[in-house]
C-alpha cells in the first residue's frame, strides 16, 4: 500500500474535540457547588468540634435543665471556679448543651453515611459484576438478593440490637444489608448491557482473560452511575440512622447523634421544641446537601441518567 | 414530472439555522432554497451531518430548542411556517403535512394497537364519529396494502414486521391527505426487498393523491428510484439542485461527482485469480447454530439461526456472505470467531478442527481469527485510549509493552491515521477513523482470517469507499483470508471473490462473485438483485 494515498478523511488528521473537562463542568453546576460547599462545612465540624464547643456533650448539669436557646448556663471547673457559657441552642432535659451535642453528633452521622455507602457499594459492585457477567451465578445471586430486599432495615436493626446490643457497628450492618440488593441490581443491569457491547466481544476475540475484561472494560463503565448512587445511599443512611436512634434501637443513647438528641427531646417537644428543632435542621441540611451533590453529579458525569436530557 | 407552472406546495428560501455556540460549525444549514411542487418527489441527499434532517424538522416545526431558524422562510401553500406559534403548527401537522421516520419501531407507541394510533390522528383533527373514523382507518390500512385490515387494526407494533410497521406509519401520515409528505430516511432500517416495496407504495400513493414529497436519504440508489428532483447537501450548504437525470447522469459540483463515484457499482469487477493451490485458511462443514429456549414443559421454542453452512476461504481470498436481516449471516461470523459456540458441524482452521481442541490450544488459535464489527461507536471502549485498545491483544499473548506500542504505531500508519493518535480517546475520532482503528486492532494480532461483520454499513458512502479500499489493500499486502458479511449487494459485488447468499439460516447460492452476480440461479438471489434500487442508472451498474 502506498502511504502517499492520503484519504480526504485522514488528511484532516486527528482533531481534538473541544469538550470542557469534567471538573470545569462540575464547578459550573449550581447544585454541585451548593451541595459541595454545605457538605464541606458539615464535614469540617468533625475535626473542629472540640475547638468551637467548650462543653463536653455528655456533661449532665441538673441546674441547667431545659433552658431555652441563648440562656447563660453556669458551670464549675475541676478546681471549683464558676464560669458561664451561653447555650446557643438551649439545653436538654438533663441539662446537656444541645449546641455541643449537635456539633459532636455530626461525626456519627457522617461515619454512618459514608461507611454504609462504601460498604454497600463495594459488596454490591463485586456481586453485581459477577451476577451480570456470569449467567449461572446470576440465577442464584439474584434470588438471594430478592430475599435480602424483603428485610425491613428497622426490624433488622431491632433484631440485631436485641442479639448483640446497641452499637455503631450494629446500626451500620442493619442499614447496609437491605441496601446491598439495590446496588447489586443497578450494577447488574449496567453490566448486562456492557457485556453485549462490541468492545467487550472484541476483547474476547483478542484473547483477553475474563477477569481482565471485568476489570478493564466492565468496571470503569459502572463507576459513574455508582458514584451517583453512592451519594443517595449516604443521604438515606444518615436519615435511617437518625430514625433508628430516634426509635431507641440505634447508637447507644449516651453517644450524641442527631437521632439520639431528637429522641431525648421527644417527651417535652411541645414545651421545649429546641432540642428537636436544631438537630433536625442539621439533619435536613446534610441530607439535602448530599442529595443536591448527587443530582449534580448525575447530570455532569452520567448524562444518561439525567432527567434534563 | 416537474410541474413548475404549478404553485409549489412547499417552498423553502434562504433558510439558515444556527447551531449552538460551541458546535463545530456556525450554521446547521445555511441559505437553503428549494421548492416541492404538487405530486413531485424532491430528494434531499447528503452524508451524515449534512443538515438534511434539520431541514425536515424545521419544516415540521420540530426543531430541538437549541436550534433556531435565524433567517429565511418556509412556506406551505403560501402560509409562512416560521412565524406560526406552536398551536398553529400542531393544527397543520398531519392535516397539511405528514411525516414518516426512519425507525418505525420507535416512532410507534408500543402499548397502543396500530389502529388506535392511526385513529388518534383523526380524533385530534376531525369531528368524525367513532364508526366513521374506524371505517376510514380500515380503508387507509387497505390502501397501504396491508393484509387483513381488521387484524392489523388490533395488532400491536411488535407483532408486525419492519415493513408492515412502516406501512402503518405511512397510513398515519397520509390519512388526512396532507399536501406535503416528509420522509426522513424511511427505508434505511429495512431490508432491500422490503425497501423496494415501501418505495413503490410511496410512489403509488403520492401519484394518486398528488402529494408533494420531501424525501431524505443518503442512498443514491433510492434517489434514482424515486426522485423527480434532487438537492445535494454538504455540511449545511446546498451544493447542487436539479432534476434527477441532470444530477445523477451529469453532476456539476465536485462533491456530487465524488459522492456518485463512491457508490459501489453493481457489476463485479474482473478479479485476479486465486491460485487453486492457495492454502485453505478456514473451512466449515455443515455448521449449524440452534437456539433453544426452555419453558416449564421443556424446550418450547427452537430457532435455527444457521443450518448446514459449508464454506471455504483460501489465503488472499474474500468470501462474502450476503443476506437480509435474520438470514443468519452474523451467526455464522460469530461461530467462526468463537464468540458463540456452534451447535453442530465442524470448523476447520488451518487443518485443525476447533471442536476437538483443548482450551489452551484454542486460546493460541484464537488470535488467528479476528473480527471488525459494524458499529464504530460501540466497538471501542470509550474509557481506554486507542493505543490501549490496540495493544491489548498482543500483550495478552506475551508481547512487551514497548514492542506492542511500536507495532501499533506502524499499524496506525498502515490504516492511514496519525500514530500520535494512540494517546487519544475514541470520541475524538470520526466514525470512519474509528473503523480504521478497529481494523488496526484486529491486525495487531497478525491474524490469518479477518472477519468483517457489516464493517462498512454504518459509514457514509465516501468514507465507505475509502475503508473498502483500505481493507482490500491490507488483504493483498498481508495475504489475509477475509470473510465479509454484508447486506449490501453493491459492496459485496465490489470486494468479494466468492459470494454465499444466505436466507433463513441456509446458504441458498454459493459461487464466484462474477458468475453469481451476472447469472443468479436461485430465485431468492434473483429477487434480491431485482430489489436493489437504482439499477437502471448508469452509476449503479
Amino acid at each position: 500500500m502506498s502511504a502517499t494515498i492520503i484519504s480526504e478523511e485522514s488528511a484532516e488528521s486527528v482533531e481534538l474535540v473541544d469538550q470542557p473537562s469534567i471538573w470545569s463542568r462540575l464547578i459550573r453546576h449550581p447544585s454541585v457547588v451548593i451541595g459541595g460547599v454545605l457538605i464541606a462545612l458539615i464535614v469540617s465540624l468533625v475535626p473542629a468540634a472540640p475547638l468551637i464547643t467548650t462543653l463536653d456533650p455528655t456533661d449532665i448539669s441538673p441546674r441547667n435543665r431545659n433552658k431555652p436557646p441563648g440562656f447563660e448556663t453556669v458551670h464549675r471547673d475541676d478546681e471549683g471556679t464558676k464560669y458561664t457559657v451561653v447555650a446557643h441552642m438551649g439545653t436538654d432535659k438533663l441539662g446537656r448543651d444541645v449546641y455541643s451535642r449537635v456539633i459532636h453528633g455530626a461525626k456519627v452521622s457522617l461515619i454512618v453515611g459514608v461507611s454504609v455507602a462504601l460498604i454497600s457499594i463495594s459488596i454490591g459492585l463485586f456481586t453485581g459484576m459477577l451476577a451480570g457477567y456470569f449467567r449461572l451465578i446470576d440465577a442464584v445471586v439474584m434470588r438471594v438478593m430478592d430475599g435480602l430486599m424483603a428485610i425491613p432495615s428497622i426490624l433488622l436493626a431491632i433484631a440485631l440490637v436485641s442479639l448483640s446490643g446497641a452499637s455503631l457497628l450494629t446500626v451500620i450492618i442493619a442499614i447496609v444489608i437491605p441496601e446491598i440488593p439495590r446496588v447489586v441490581r443497578l450494577v447488574r443491569s449496567i453490566v448486562l448491557t456492557i457485556r453485549e457491547e462490541p468492545y467487550v466481544e472484541a476483547a474476547i476475540s483478542v484473547g483477553t482473560p475474563t477477569w481482565k475484561i471485568l476489570l478493564r472494560h466492565v468496571l470503569p463503565n459502572t463507576i459513574a452511575p455508582l458514584i451517583v448512587q453512592g451519594t443517595f445511599i449516604c443521604g438515606s443512611a444518615i436519615l435511617l440512622e437518625a430514625i433508628l436512634s430516634f426509635l431507641g434501637v440505634g447508637v447507644p443513647p449516651e453517644i450524641p447523634t442527631w437521632g439520639n438528641i431528637m429522641a431525648q427531646g421527644r417527651d417535652l417537644f411541645q414545651i421545649y421544641p429546641h432540642s428537636i428543632f436544631y438537630p433536625g435542621i442539621f439533619l435536613t441540611l446534610t441530607v439535602l446537601a448530599i442529595n443536591m451533590l448527587g443530582d449534580g453529579l448525575r447530570d455532569t458525569i452520567d448524562p444518561r441518567m439525567s432527567k434534563e436530557i | 414530472m416537474t410541474t413548475t407552472e404549478q404553485e409549489p406546495v412547499l417552498s423553502v428560501s434562504g433558510l439558515t439555522i444556527d447551531l449552538p455556540r460551541n458546535a463545530d460549525r456556525k450554521h446547521a444549514v445555511e441559505n437553503i432554497s428549494f421548492d416541492v411542487a404538487p405530486g413531485e418527489v424532491v430528494c434531499l441527499v447528503g452524508e451524515s451531518g449534512s443538515g438534511k434532517s434539520v431541514i425536515a424538522f424545521s419544516v415540521m416545526g420540530l426543531l430541538a430548542s437549541a436550534l433556531q431558524v435565524s433567517r429565511g422562510s418556509i412556506k406551505l401553500q403560501g402560509t409562512e411556517l416560521t412565524e406560526l406559534d406552536d398551536d398553529a403548527m400542531r393544527a397543520l401537522r398531519c392535516t397539511r403535512m405528514g411525516m414518516i421516520f426512519q425507525e418505525p419501531m420507535t416512532a410507534l407507541n408500543p402499548v397502543m394497537n396500530c389502529g388506535d394510533q392511526i385513529d388518534e390522528v383523526l380524533q385530534e383533527h376531525t369531528d368524525l364519529s367513532s364508526a366513521q373514523r374506524r371505517s376510514k382507518v380500515l380503508a387507509m390500512i387497505e390502501q397501504v396494502h396491508l393484509p387483513d385490515p381488521e387484524r392489523m387494526y388490533s395488532a400491536y407494533p411488535h407483532q408486525l414486521s419492519g415493513g408492515q410497521r412502516q406501512r402503518i406509519m405511512i397510513a398515519m401520515a397520509l390519512i388526512l391527505e396532507p399536501v406535503v409528505l416528509i420522509a426522513d430516511e424511511p427505508t434505511t432500517a429495512l431490508d432491500v426487498t422490503t425497501q423496494a416495496q415501501i418505495l413503490q407504495l410511496i410512489r403509488e400513493l403520492q401519484a394518486e393523491r398528488q402529494t408533494g414529497v420531501l424525501f431524505i436519504t443518503h442512498d443514491f440508489g433510492v434517489v434514482a428510484e424515486l426522485a423527480d428532483r434532487v438537492a445535494v447537501l454538504k455540511q449545511g450548504q446546498l451544493v447542487e439542485f436539479g432534476t434527477t437525470q441532470q444530477v445523477l447522469a451529469n453532476p456539476q459540483h465536485a462533491y456530487t461527482k465524488m459522492l456518485i463515484a463512491s457508490v459501489p457499482r453493481h457489476e463485479p469487477p474482473v478479479r485476479r485469480v486465486i491460485a487453486d493451490d492457495a492454502p485453505v485458511v478456514l473451512q466449515t462443514e455443515n455448521l449449524a447454530k440452534r437456539y433453544v429456549s426452555y419453558g416449564f414443559a421443556g424446550a418450547n421454542n427452537v430457532v435455527d439461526a444457521a443450518v448446514d453452512v459449508s464454506i471455504e476461504i483460501r489465503r488472499g481470498e474474500t468470501l462474502g456472505i450476503v443476506g437480509e436481516s435474520g438470514s443468519g449471516k452474523s451467526t455464522v461470523a460469530r461461530c467462526i470467531t468463537w464468540l458463540i459456540e456452534s451447535s453442530d458441524g465442524k470448523i476447520w482452521l488451518a487443518g485443525d478442527n476447533i471442536a476437538e481442541l483443548s482450551k489452551e490450544q484454542l486460546r493460541s488459535l484464537r488470535r488467528k481469527v479476528q473480527i471488525v464489527f459494524q458499529d464504530p461507536y460501540r466497538s471501542l471502549n470509550p474509557r481506554r485510549t486507542v493505543g490501549q485498545s490496540i495493544i491489548e491483544g498482543p500483550m495478552n499473548y506475551g508481547i512487551s509493552h514497548r514492542e506492542a506500542i511500536a507495532d501499533a504505531r506502524e499499524l496506525m500508519q498502515l490504516v492511514q491515521l496519525d500514530p500520535d493518535g494512540l494517546d487519544r480517546y475514541p470520541h475524538q475520532f470520526s466514525g470512519g477513523q474509528r473503523q480504521r482503528i478497529c481494523i488496526a486492532r484486529a491486525l495487531a494480532m497478525k491474524p490469518d482470517l479477518l472477519v468483517a461483520d457489516e464493517a462498512v454499513s454504518a459509514l457514509d458512502v465516501s468514507v465507505q469507499a475509502q475503508v473498502l479500499k483500505l481493507l482490500e489493500e491490507i488483504r493483498d499486502r498481508m495475504q489475509l483470508a477475509m470473510l465479509f458479511i454484508t447486506h449490501d449487494l453493491r459492496v459485496a459485488a465490489q470486494v468479494c471473490d466468492v459470494v454465499a447468499v444466505m436466507s433463513k439460516g441456509r446458504v441458498v447460492e454459493y459461487g464466484p462473485a462474477r458468475e453469481l452476480f451476472n447469472n443468479p440461479q436461485h430465485e431468492y438471489t434473483q429477487a434480491l438483485f431485482e430489489a436493489a434500487p437504482g439499477r437502471h442508472f448508469e452509476f449503479a451498474r
